[in-house]
């Protein structure tokens, strides 16, 4: 009992992570049907600048919220430069190509300037370890995925309370008609970027304490939240977080009871399996493209 | 049919190829080079070899080089993968000409470099890369040495650690999944067999693996009170914190994948966290280590030891440039195989051992020129790896 109990709470945590990385990849396809393959990039930079920002003498706070800042700033460039002058027809997808390739000149620029080492961020919550039934835990590792389950219900509201976003969801509806109704369809585009980009900095700078900053933190969480995304539907919010929750315990009980090195292939073949009995992901809709 | 023809006259022109490049091959120059890591997340580990290769040979220098020439260093950077090893290994040989080549940090690349360090016949010397096969590769003649540690006799090593310290004679084992964490778990198997303990528990890891709960817990239950590491520091620091998080406090002793900043990492979890090194260049050092460490000091600008990642690095690179400028001057000429025999004839008082000889032609496990009784045991404290007995670790044992 104890034992599940562990899988879960640590399997949460590593979910949580996942669930906020693809939430970013879901409010970049809800606006523009693309999305950054540098998303995991974009966490590890929160992260990396959260450490260079303590390291040059500033506070912790103000050092996380200037990375995750910039790591915003850094989505709305990246949307104008290697995204919109990619998606102009239909069927264009060298934003793939471009986006995957900002990423990796990303990652081998902060191995150039932050080295090889993964480095600690310190914070309050990996102090000391939390007991719940017997199961040990860092009060940081149950922040992360209730920060999720909030991101999620904050960017509905936002969704559906403002003008802002319902714009976004007129973009993704139809982008030419909701440029007709006058909206600014790049603006918002870029907008959603930029939000996308600062949950994904601000994932990379609540997971750090917990898994160190490293150049090289990014690309996995960055694939296993697409996939993620993709199991969950990206097209649904709350469907992608709890796909990720679900998907971080599932990992945890294959290692706990298989094995490690199983892992991957039950979580991947598992995505397989979610795509052929569900071509939409488990809570997505169905798109209709019209020709 | 034409594919077979054209394979055929390629087996014809093979002799003669080898033929007409002898007299090239024939006039190595003094000098020394190294494939290694420069860029990459193990970056220090090739600083580490140029740091310890290039002050010894400028001493060498400053008292008139070898053979009455200058030595020289080269270095090119493989970041860890095989082929581009390979590729500098032909590069050193063939247009550097050096004399002997010294090896790197990673395993799979000095694994790949047994075949064409053998197909040109240049001495290769490893300063870093710890696995067995690598330098016990069967060949005979053989052209690879190590100036480095073992992971054969690592195991042994920790193993003897273990048995000290182990009240219920069951030990677990942690290991990377790569190329060194399961080249290992044969040889640590075989060392606690032994040594007559169980080993119950073998738990794996993949690089980049946040949390090790599960394994901490099978360890945990499966009775272990000794946890044997054969992990880099990343991957460390989440072992440690996830024992902690299970409640489970293990001894721990641990190959020298988590000497480099573990400390930093885990903060106090890392206290008395066990290493083995062939060297460390904090605590007290004897005058030869104080030497060396105030040039390291000039040239390249380091102000605290602590600095030094991976200073077994530095002084087993140190050591083999000595040893083989040893070799060269007692060949009396920059001949590769001249010089290969003249290895095993070498002696020298070193940093790290006296090295008496430094290899044995005799006993092929006698490769390595750094033996058990040369290793050393450091251990975490407050965010620093010292030599044990110079820690209250190491008056408690």
């Amino acid at each position: 009992m104890t034992t599940a109990l562990q899988y879960t709470l640590s399997g949460l945590a590593i979910g949580g992570i996942y669930a906020l990385v693809a939430l970013g990849f879901h409010i970049m396809w809800s606006a523009a049907k693309a999305v950054n393959f540098a998303h995991g990039d974009t966490l590890m930079l929160g992260a990396v600048l959260a450490v260079l920002g303590v390291d040059a003498g500033l506070p912790l706070p103000l050092a996380c919220l200037l990375a995750i800042a910039a790591g915003g700033i850094f989505g709305v460039v990246l949307e104008r430069f290697a995204v919109r002058p990619f998606t102009g027809t239909n069927a264009s997808i060298g934003w793939m190509l471009t986006t995957i390739a900002v990423g990796i000149m990303i990652e081998s620029l902060a191995t150039m300037q932050f080295g090889g080492f993964s480095r600690p961020l310190a914070s309050p919550g990996i102090e000391k370890a939390i007991t719940i039934g017997g199961a040990g835990v860092y009060p940081q590792e149950l922040l992360i995925p209730l920060v999720a389950v909030v991101a999620m219900i904050g960017f509905r509201l936002l969704q559906k309370r403002t003008l802002v976003g319902r714009a976004m969801q007129a973009v993704a509806h139809n982008r030419q008609a909701a440029s007709l109704m006058g909206i600014d369809v790049n603006r918002i585009v870029m907008l959603s970027f930029g939000l996308a980009a600062l949950f994904g900095a601000a994932a990379g700078v609540l997971v750090a304490p917990v898994i160190q900053a490293s150049a090289t933190m990014g690309a996995l969480l960055g694939l296993k939240g697409f996939a993620v995304a993709i199991i969950g539907g990206i097209t649904s919010a709350p469907g992608v977080v709890v796909a990720g929750l679900a998907f971080g315990i599932m990992e945890k009980f294959v290692e706990g009871y298989v094995s490690t090195a199983a892992r991957e292939i039950v979580g991947f073949g598992a995505m397989i399996l979610v795509l052929l009995a569900f071509p939409q992901g488990l809570f997505g809709k169905r798109e209709i493209f019209k020709v | 049919m034409k594919a077979q023809k054209y394979l055929r006259s390629l087996v014809m022109a093979a002799p003669m190829a080898v033929a007409l490049s002898t007299p090239v091959l024939a006039q190595q120059q003094p000098c020394i080079g190294n494939s290694a890591a420069i860029t990459g997340p193990a970056a220090f580990g090739g600083q580490a070899i140029k740091m310890g290769a290039e002050i010894a040979i400028e001493e060498i220098n400053a008292k008139g080089g070898v053979l009455g020439q200058r030595l020289r260093f080269v270095q090119y950077d493989d970041a860890g993968a095989p082929p581009r090893g390979v590729d500098n290994t032909r590069r050193i040989a063939l247009a550097d000409k050096c004399v002997v080549i010294l090896g790197g940090y990673h395993s799979t690349v000095s694994v790949a470099q047994v075949e064409p360090v053998h197909a040109l016949g240049i001495p290769f010397v490893g300063v870093l890369a710890a696995n067995t096969q690598a330098i016990e590769n069967g060949r005979s003649p053989n052209y690879m040495f190590r100036v480095s540690a073992k992971d054969k006799w690592v195991a042994r090593f920790l193993v003897e650690q273990a048995a000290k310290v182990s009240k219920s004679g069951k030990i677990a084992f942690f290991y990377e999944n790569t190329g060194w964490g399961n080249g290992a778990l044969p040889d640590v198997k075989a060392a606690v067999a032994k040594a007559g303990k169980e080993l119950v528990a073998t738990e794996t890891f993949n690089w980049n693996d946040q949390d090790m709960t599960p394994q901490a817990m099978r360890a945990r239950d499966a009775g272990a009170d000794v946890a044997l590491f054969w992990a880099l520091d990343r991957e460390g620091n989440q072992i440690v914190r996830s024992m902690d998080k299970v409640g489970y406090k293990p001894t721990i002793i641990g190959a020298w994948g988590i000497a480099g900043n573990l400390g930093e990492l885990a903060g106090p979890l890392a206290n008395g966290v066990e290493v083995v090194q062939t060297y460390s260049f904090m605590g007290e050092l004897d005058p030869k280590g104080q030497a060396l460490w105030q040039k390291i000091q000039a040239k390249y600008g380091l102000k605290d030891p602590s600095q030094i990642k991976m200073g077994s690095g530095v002084a087993n690179a140190y050591d083999a440039v000595y040893i083989v400028a040893k070799a060269i001057e007692k060949a009396g000429s920059y001949d590769w195989k001249k010089v290969r025999e003249a290895l095993y004839s070498v002696r020298h008082d070193g940093l790290v051992a006296k090295y008496d000889p430094a290899f044995d032609a005799s006993d092929p496990e006698r490769q390595d020129a750094i033996l058990p009784r040369d290793y050393k045991l450091t251990v975490w404290s407050d965010g620093k790896l010292l030599p044990i007995a110079q820690t209250p670790y190491g008056k408690a044992n």
